[in-house]
């Protein structure tokens, strides 16, 4: 019997072991892209032109200091190679108007949150806990427009902001982000599950309505708020094909598409073009890093999947 | 929903409530797909945002003009999703069954298959475009050039999707494993009548979620073959972009297409409000 088990357990380890091991080669996969940016971003002109592959850049491999040591011609005596490590870095701010875009991009993720967050709040709690006519019929209509693919809604939203006379400026980029069906969707579940006890204590101590909201439902939220604001930001951060059709002004673009612009330029400088790409995607990363927990509980309550 | 509707007093204050999201979202949903609609009857221009009517002509011509960029672009399309379901779906599952069983660094391996989700496309392209390279010119030749781009997109979507599959996994209860192994079932047994008919509702919401996703497939095609290699990569969502916003002229019949793109995606819309419907997908909030 205690043999069995044993063996049993031996297997289940090896098991686990195995799984261990797949696992950490898919890992290397998703990784290694980002090493290679990384890598990539470190690189001279030169180097990236001789060397495309490896992820470190020729001049701080060990063969090649080496080399150097020995007085044979090697990668540290490549043009640019005593220039500062982070000198694509700066390059990409200094020409390439990098952070102007990190700005704009912040910019634009931070006012479409705050502002989802504050109207999906207010919606929310009328779906969830007001009564007037209409209600479920508005509820449905708005749930329904979850389930347009925004592909669909691209050419239709354009026509729109164009109309209002909103192309190329900062309102016509953040507009249609405030937009969120799914965040009055989800703050209602919440609200739903609230005791409705606390908000009658609430409007005994004499609060209104919006003072019940303020005072004892948002304090109650903070989880589910904390979650559907980092989603919008990431979702706003990450946003491109809608920046990149209503923006011409290049002042205004965020980093998505100001990247895109530089792969446009001929005999681009793609050194460069990764140190921005490492600064665009850092912030999301640490955020993510920061508030994990919240993320994972909102991944599988979301549609949210980004194109 | 009509919890206690009826003692309730109205309160016609609510409307001020929701006017603001209501407003938004109606106007950026239902009421653009309304204009685009009116739209795609015209001939228009967008620089005097008026046109000329032209009935269906828009519509006739994506759908049967010869040799149609219109149909290319479906055929295209049709091909990455294929290859987008086959792709997330062969990795997603078996990492998440393999997640699960992994001795150490679970929440690591979670944490970094979801690196991805949180990185920009267009960042994600630019990398690609050189990792690529590595493996032959298969971004540069027609007959590989969309496998290349949904490489990339199944590369991207996997680990959220494999993180779908764990939670899934989470739901089914442990004692039907526990049946099943007193029953004397095997791994593989256990798999096809224990695990699988419980995963199915999770089956069924990323398979919809990615027909529907991989059907915009846009940023890699952009960023990275611009449709070619001899129109090898020209998908819908890259074609209603050209039309609208390259092509001078184009308005109506972008907006013609959009249209086509929406009632083509339509019966995945439907089965994707039944699923979301029938999903319990608030409980974990709470």
């Amino acid at each position: 019997m205690t043999t069995a088990r044993r063996q049993g357990d031996g297997r289940k380890r090896r098991a686990g072991l195995a799984a261990f091991l797949v696992m950490s080669l898919g890992a290397a996969v998703m990784v290694y892209p980002y090493a290679y940016m990384v890598g990539a971003s470190l690189k001279t002109r030169r180097e990236f032109a001789a060397d495309r592959h490896s992820l470190v850049p020729p001049r701080f491999q060990i063969d090649q200091r080496l080399k150097h040591a020995r007085g044979e011609p090697s990668a540290l005596d490549w043009p640019g190679a005593d220039w500062p490590v982070l000198k694509n870095y700066t390059d990409a701010i200094v020409y390439g108007q990098v952070d102007v875009f990190l700005f704009n991009s912040l910019l634009y993720a931070v006012v479409i949150t705050a502002v989802q967050l504050a109207i999906n709040t207010l919606a929310a709690y009328a779906f969830a806990r007001m009564s007037f006519r209409g209600r479920g019929v508005l509820f449905s209509l708005l749930l329904a427009t979850m389930m347009l693919p925004p592909a669909v809604l691209l050419v239709p939203q354009f026509l729109v902001v164009s109309g209002l006379g909103l192309v190329d400026s900062f309102m016509g980029v953040v507009l249609p982000g405030f937009a969120g069906a799914f965040g009055v969707f989800l703050l209602r579940q919440f609200f739903l599950n609230i005791p409705r006890s606390l908000e009658e204590a609430g409007r005994l101590d004499g609060c209104s309505s919006l003072g019940v909201l303020w005072h004892i439902v948002l304090p109650l939220s903070r989880p589910v708020l904390v979650t559907l604001g980092l989603f919008t930001f990431m979702g706003a951060w990450n946003s491109f094909v809608w920046p990149l059709v209503v923006l011409s002004d290049q002042a205004y673009y965020p980093l998505t598409v100001g990247l895109s612009l530089f792969r446009e330029e001929s005999g681009a400088d793609w050194p460069r073009i990764f140190a921005g790409a490492v600064m665009g995607s850092m912030p999301l990363i640490l955020l993510f890093l920061l508030a994990q927990r919240y993320l994972v509980r909102g991944i599988s309550l979301s549609g949210l999947k980004g194109q | 929903m009509a919890r206690g509707i009826g003692k309730e007093r109205r309160q016609p204050v609510a409307y001020l409530y929701i006017a603001p999201a209501l407003a938004v979202v109606l106007l950026f949903s239902f009421v653009s797909m309304g204009i685009s609609f009116y739209v795609s009857l015209h001939q228009w221009d967008p620089f005097q945002g008026k046109g000329q009517f032209v009935g269906g002509a828009n519509y006739a011509r994506a759908l049967t003009e010869p040799n149609s960029i219109f149909w290319l672009a479906v055929r295209n399309t049709l091909l990455y999703v294929v290859m987008a379901i086959i792709g997330v779906l062969g990795t997603s599952l078996p990492l998440a069954l393999l997640c699960r069983r992994a001795r150490y660094g679970q929440s690591l391996f979670r944490t970094l298959y979801f690196l991805p989700s949180i990185t920009p496309m267009v960042v994600i392209s630019l990398i690609w475009i050189w990792l690529l390279q590595r493996m032959g010119a298969i971004m540069d030749r027609s007959q590989t050039a969309l496998l290349s781009i949904a490489l990339v997109g199944i590369w991207q979507a996997s680990g959220y999707n494999m993180l779908l599959f764990l939670a899934g996994l989470n739901e089914i209860p442990q004692e039907y494993y526990e049946a099943a192994r007193v029953d004397g079932a095997s791994r593989l047994q256990e798999f096809r009548h224990v695990t699988l008919p419980l995963l199915r509702n999770t089956l069924v919401f990323v398979t919809v979620m990615v027909i529907i996703g991989a059907s915009q497939v846009f940023t890699q095609a952009y960023v990275m073959t611009r449709g070619g290699p001899q129109r090898s990569t020209e998908v819908m969502a890259l074609q209603v972009f050209k039309n609208a916003f390259s092509y001078a002229g184009q308005m109506g019949y972008a907006s013609a297409m959009a249209w086509l793109l929406f009632a083509l995606l339509f019966v995945f819309i439907l089965i994707q409000m039944r699923v979301f419907r029938s999903r319990r997908i608030y409980d974990e909030s709470s």
